[in-house]
């Protein structure tokens, strides 16, 4: 039921992430990212450190831009070998909702992702940090014009089934992807390939409609399925018979219940120290805590409440990795309703509300305060030179007097032309992190005459009638730019994208963020960034909060975590360099 | 009677229509598809979009998707659950199931194997000490929400004590308290039930007259007074087939349970249509049948009671 | 002497009333003193009593804003000030706990009255009228008592969207199969006695036979069973709530803090605990109260 954080968030495509660390401990200069990617700095990794919270990144000065060079060579980093480990073991973790499909195009939710990622490998993958690293690949090659990629495969990198892995399972699956028939999730990430050639069983070209930005990150990080598999049984078949070429293979799935991988003894990085890996699924994120408590699990997947995930971060047994969302925490408003299409209305909201006593009360400072779409912690593309709406109801008050907006019948909601300043705000069902905070978001509106009535309804329902503008308001995290460290964003700002849930549109907005898309220096697409930065504050199509804190904990009995992390996802990843000393 | 069972079975196959019939209009009536969850946050057009919801032929009316629905289960087929892309409803239901069943028989055991002889000895012993302390004990059963002592037992007997996991299942330590919360309710019911069909058989004539007739109290007690008060309390039983689910929705959720009780909330939460639509029936046939043999059982105990 | 005076003058006081009443009146008091003798069933009484008053005037009770938060107060544990402490936005416990009353009473009042008022017209309709009518219906109140009422209501409330009334509606209509069960076989039977033939044969109508001679015989057993079945409501709302599918924040209802209370029990506990007992204690207060009712309305069952 009645699942707490649904929604929360989502990877957006496969194989991505966006967390990024706040705290950066060491600057480490690693300028290797073609196109988009971050430049990836290292994080400290939080152990047991006594609890500061996160120093805001938004007080953070803005980075000194280093443009990476678009780099033809490879922009990778090689894994580092873990140190010897033990052999054995079986490793535990939790997740808060059933792991609904094995199939890579479904691996959107972190707990899905944690598993499919055990299974399957991409012919590059992001790690930890954002950085690339070659995993299938040997090596890839970008053109100048930034329309021709061409990746050299690894050799005698084998499927679970014992099948050898080549360039026809890489054409395939883009293939896959890109065919509408598939009718694939995540096709739009494919949308500006042209075509995709296999000249032989190690090379793979993939051919540009125009160039796209976001590509290596976002679509060549794709995890490679077995033709001679996925052909023969399709999405359907494959969800629940996954077989890739990762360190794990399925053992067993109970959607509801557990997942278990277990070692691969064939894999081309070698078997890894763990024998199983088991996710079991455990909604309620008090149980959770206490089963990392009692060594009934290893680390939890999925965000316990902020009282115990600063309990943990403490606690000297347990290794604690603290990242930071790249999903702003936001009211997405209805642009077209009759009331919230009064941008004084929206951006007096936004003086209205006091986000950071907000994030130091109810979150107990586990977040990092929004100043627009993007994450302080994204700090290639953040941009704070941007309008600031600081806690004023004063101001709140005056900017509602002078467009119109006054309580003339007294009863403390204002109107104009007869409409009261009343809308409604639809939470998920049963969605203990947020509702919380909506109620107080209630409260503070109330004080300047602003009335926000709250109803709750399924997850499914209120991404139906957001998207269809039926409902006013609501409140969850999404990703507005910042998947896997890229700070496109035209499936949510963009007038027609169907993840507009603000109804937001503004032909200027339209347009940057299609030369961003297209833009290949990174120095001009900064400058693009920065301008839609500022193109939401000044509209505030959405009343942007906060982007959370993620924790990821780990009991002290698991070792060859990596140092650090900025992102807590991905982390997973690293499963095979793992293993157990008790 | 035999005409008797097929025309109530006949009764039973509307009931069954009726009622998928309904599931079926009102969850396609909410607003919302699966498609909405199935995309998640990925980058989708609207062309996607569309592809997926005819993909599961969800563009047609719904009255027509349930012809396909009706069609497929009578060739025995329960469909296949969206939003777990594809994977065979039937197979979900026969992994969610036994949970639900263990659940719920070993805690009907242990509530049979308690209420019943202390409904009785309460009954024989009235107005005892036993007597008040147990009734006392069955009325605060009743008013206990189940969710929870539930949290409540987690509390002490997870966190506290540390002596019994808080939540999921695997080994036998995790049924204890599940089974605690569940037992606690059907306790409290079936000894009220018990202690009252006693207190009602004990004064009739039947059982003064043995007694009169000098045999000895435990003879009468179980020789007569405890078959007949058995009636009502298997008439309940019976009718409360269907209430399995029903019990353990609440009570999966709190100790996060695989069970039926759960599958069927997350269902109707994400609108898996075919996933809701099938518990549906399957817990219509079980009201169906149950009440059914509920009156024939009721029937072959008491002679008295003639089938129509 | 003086005695039989009293009565006389009593006797003489009521003598406005007609016989019907009259008869009605003394078997009220005749009831009362049985009931008087139940202490539980006072007990209930008087709980119940406690919580009416809470539920018309919250406010003279409550001591702070059931709905003003202080959020730097997030789960406080309980002072003087704030005997049960405060819940995870800064709320006072205590004040929403005598505020919840009043949800706590208008879904278990409401919804009793739309079952009693469905469940009294389908079991009369059955039992008076008999034959085809009463089998269908008859058929459709088991298939209903049947039907586990928490799944149909989880979905009904799942698709008309959660909120007060909803949960009254809902329930209501979800609920009335017993009452429909019980007045069915009592019209039955009263259809045949005496003084309904003798009303029938003097011509009034089938509505005045129905409302005026049947049903008011027939409500002693409906009203024992209204208040044994609110207790049963509540919990239903609480269950609802705690599923998310019940009244809406941030209107204080006891299931929804406990639902709230759910995600903090590690280290809010008393959010939780709080509108348990009290969830407990109203419906144990309903149960006991409507065992003594069921005692001195029916006399039968007592022996």
């Amino acid at each position: 039921m009645p699942r707490f954080d649904e929604l929360l968030e989502r990877t957006p495509a496969v194989g991505l992430t966006r967390r990024v660390l706040l705290k950066r401990a060491t600057a480490g200069v690693a300028g290797l990212a073609a196109f988009g990617l971050l430049a990836a700095c290292r994080g400290a990794q939080e152990q047991a450190t006594p609890e500061t919270p996160a120093a805001p990144a938004a007080a953070a000065s803005p980075t000194p831009t280093r443009p990476p060079a678009i780099v033809t060579t490879p922009a990778v980093v090689t894994p580092t070998p873990a140190p010897e480990g033990k052999y054995g073991g079986e490793m535990i973790v939790t997740g808060h909702h059933e792991i609904a499909s094995l199939h890579p195009d479904d691996a959107g939710p972190t707990v899905h992702w944690v598993i499919v990622t055990q299974i399957h490998n991409g012919m590059i993958e992001l790690d930890e940090n954002y950085q690339l690293e070659l995993v299938l690949a040997e090596s890839y090659d970008v053109a100048e014009d930034g329309l021709t990629y061409t990746f050299k495969l690894r050799d005698g990198v084998k499927f679970h089934d014992g099948e050898i892995f080549d360039s026809n399972d890489v054409k395939y699956t883009f293939e896959w992807y890109m065919n509408p028939d598939s009718a694939a999730v995540n096709a739009a990430l494919f949308r500006n390939i042209d075509r995709v050639e296999a000249p032989d069983e190690r090379t793979v070209t993939i051919h540009m409609k125009q160039p796209d930005a976001p590509f290596l990150v976002r679509a060549a990080t794709t995890f490679i399925l077995p033709e001679h598999h996925h052909g023969k049984v399709g999405k359907e078949g494959y969800a629940s018979n996954p077989i890739g070429t990762g360190a794990f293979k399925l053992k067993e799935w109970r959607a509801a219940e557990f997942t278990t991988v277990e070692a691969f003894d064939e894999h081309f990085r070698g078997r890894p120290y763990l024998d199983l890996f088991t996710e079991k699924i455990v909604p309620e994120a008090s149980v959770r805590a206490i089963m990392l408590e009692t060594g009934e699990a290893d680390s939890a997947v999925w965000p316990l409440v902020a009282e115990d995930n600063l309990r943990f971060a403490e606690d000297p047994n347990y290794t604690v990795f603290r990242t930071s969302s790249v999903a702003v925490n936001h009211f997405p408003l209805n642009n077209e309703h009759p009331i919230l299409s009064d941008k004084a209305v929206r951006q007096a909201m936004m003086h209205a509300i006091d986000r950071q006593k907000v994030i130091d009360d109810i979150f107990r400072g586990t977040a990092v305060l929004a100043t627009a779409n993007l994450s302080p912690a994204l700090e290639q593309w953040y941009e704070p030179n941007v309008k600031q709406y600081p806690y004023d109801p004063e101001r709140a008050k005056q900017i509602l007097e002078e467009a119109g907006w006054v309580d003339t019948d007294g009863d403390g909601i204002r109107e104009k032309d007869g409409v009261k300043l009343s809308f409604t705000c639809t939470t998920i069902t049963g969605d203990q992190a947020r509702r919380p905070e909506a109620e107080v978001v209630q409260q503070y509106f109330k004080a300047v005459g602003i009335d926000m009535q709250l109803a709750e309804a399924p997850t499914a329902t209120i991404l139906e009638k957001m998207r269809s503008g039926e409902m006013d308001a609501s409140l969850f995290n999404w990703t507005y730019g910042g998947g896997g460290g890229d700070p496109d964003a035209s499936a949510t700002l963009r007038s027609n994208a169907v993840n507009n849930f603000s109804h937001y549109k503004n032909p200027r907005m339209d347009e940057l963020l299609d030369n961003g898309i297209k833009e290949v220096d990174p120095q001009k697409r900064k400058e693009i960034y920065s301008e839609i930065q500022k193109l939401v504050a000044e509209d505030v199509p959405f009343l942007y909060m906060m982007f959370w804190d993620w924790f990821n904990i780990f009991t002290k009995r698991i070792k060859g975590l990596p140092e650090s992390a900025l992102t807590g996802s991905q982390l997973y990843r690293k499963a095979y360099q793992w293993w157990i000393e008790e | 009677m035999f005409q008797y069972i097929v025309r109530r079975l006949l009764q039973g196959l509307v009931v069954i229509f009726l009622v998928t019939l309904a599931t079926f209009g009102l969850m396609h009536l909410a607003p919302g598809s699966p498609v909405d969850i199935m995309i998640g946050e990925a980058e989708v057009s609207q062309e996607v979009i569309d592809a997926i919801t005819k993909k599961w032929g969800l563009d047609r009316p719904w009255y027509e998707q349930y012809l396909v629905w009706l069609g497929n289960m009578l060739r025995g087929d329960f469909g296949q659950s969206m939003v777990r892309t594809g994977v065979p409803v039937s197979q979900m239901l026969l992994e969610a199931a036994p949970v639900t069943l263990k659940l719920n028989l070993y805690s009907f055991a242990i509530a049979v194997l308690i209420a019943i002889p202390a409904g009785v000895l309460a009954a024989v012993r009235r107005y005892s000490l036993f007597d008040y302390s147990s009734m006392v004990g069955a009325t605060l059963g009743v008013a206990l929400p189940n969710f929870w002592i539930g949290l409540m037992l987690i509390i002490i007997f997870a966190q506290k004590l540390r002596w019994l996991p808080s939540g999921g299942s695997g080994s036998w330590q995790h049924y204890i308290l599940p089974v605690a919360v569940l037992a606690t309710e059907q306790m409290a019911v079936l000894a009220r039930l018990t202690r009252g069909a006693t207190v009602e058989v004990l004064h009739q004539d039947f059982v003064t007259t043995a007694r009169a007739k000098g045999l000895a109290d435990v003879t009468v007690i179980f020789r007569h007074v405890v078959r007949n008060a058995l009636l009502p309390v298997i008439t309940i039983i019976g009718y409360r087939l269907a209430f399995i689910l029903s019990g353990t929705i609440v009570v999966e959720t709190v100790f996060a349970w695989p069970g039926l009780g759960r599958l069927f909330i997350l269902s109707i939460d994400r609108l898996d249509y075919q996933v809701v639509q099938a518990i549906v029936f399957l817990l219509t046939i079980l009201v169906v049948i149950g009440n059914l043999l509920t009156d024939l059982v009721y029937a072959y105990i008491d002679p008295r009671i003639r089938i129509q | 002497m003086a005695e039989v005076r009293r009565s006389a003058v009593a006797t003489e006081r009521i003598s406005g009333l007609t016989g019907f009443e009259r008869e009605r009146r003394s078997e009220f008091s005749r009831a009362w003193r049985r009931f008087k003798r139940y202490r539980p069933g006072l007990a209930g009484l008087a709980f119940i009593g406690v919580l009416v008053v809470f539920a018309l005037v919250p406010s003279l009770f409550a001591p702070y804003d059931p709905i003003a938060q202080d959020t730097a107060m997030r789960g406080a544990p309980p002072s003087w000030a704030h005997p049960f402490g405060f819940d995870h936005v800064g709320r006072d416990i205590l004040s929403r706990i005598i505020w919840g009353s009043r949800i706590a009473m208008l879904v278990g009042l409401g919804a009793t009255a739309i079952a009693v008022t469905i469940g009294v017209t389908i079991g009369a309709t059955a039992g008076f009228f008999g034959g085809w009518v009463d089998s269908i219906l008859s058929r459709f109140v088991d298939t209903l008592l049947a039907f586990p009422t928490l799944v149909l209501l989880i979905v009904l409330a799942a698709i008309i969207g959660p909120s007060l009334l909803t949960v009254i509606v809902v329930i209501g209509t979800t609920t009335w199969a017993s009452y429909a069960r019980v007045v069915r076989a009592d019209v039955l039977s009263l259809r045949e006695r005496e003084f309904v033939l003798a009303a029938r044969a003097s011509g009034a109508s089938q509505a005045r036979v129905i409302f005026r001679h049947i049903l008011p015989n027939a409500m002693g057993p409906v009203i024992v069973l209204a208040t044994l079945g609110i207790g049963g409501i509540i919990i239903l709302e609480s269950a609802l709530s705690f599923l998310g599918l019940g009244v809406q924040p941030p209107t204080p209802s006891w299931g929804a803090m406990i639902s709230d209370g759910r995600a903090f029990i590690r280290h809010y506990p008393q959010i939780a605990i709080a509108p348990g007992v009290m969830i407990t204690l109203t419906v144990l207060a309903f149960n006991l109260f409507g065992d003594g009712l069921r005692d001195a309305l029916d006399p039968r069952q007592r022996e």
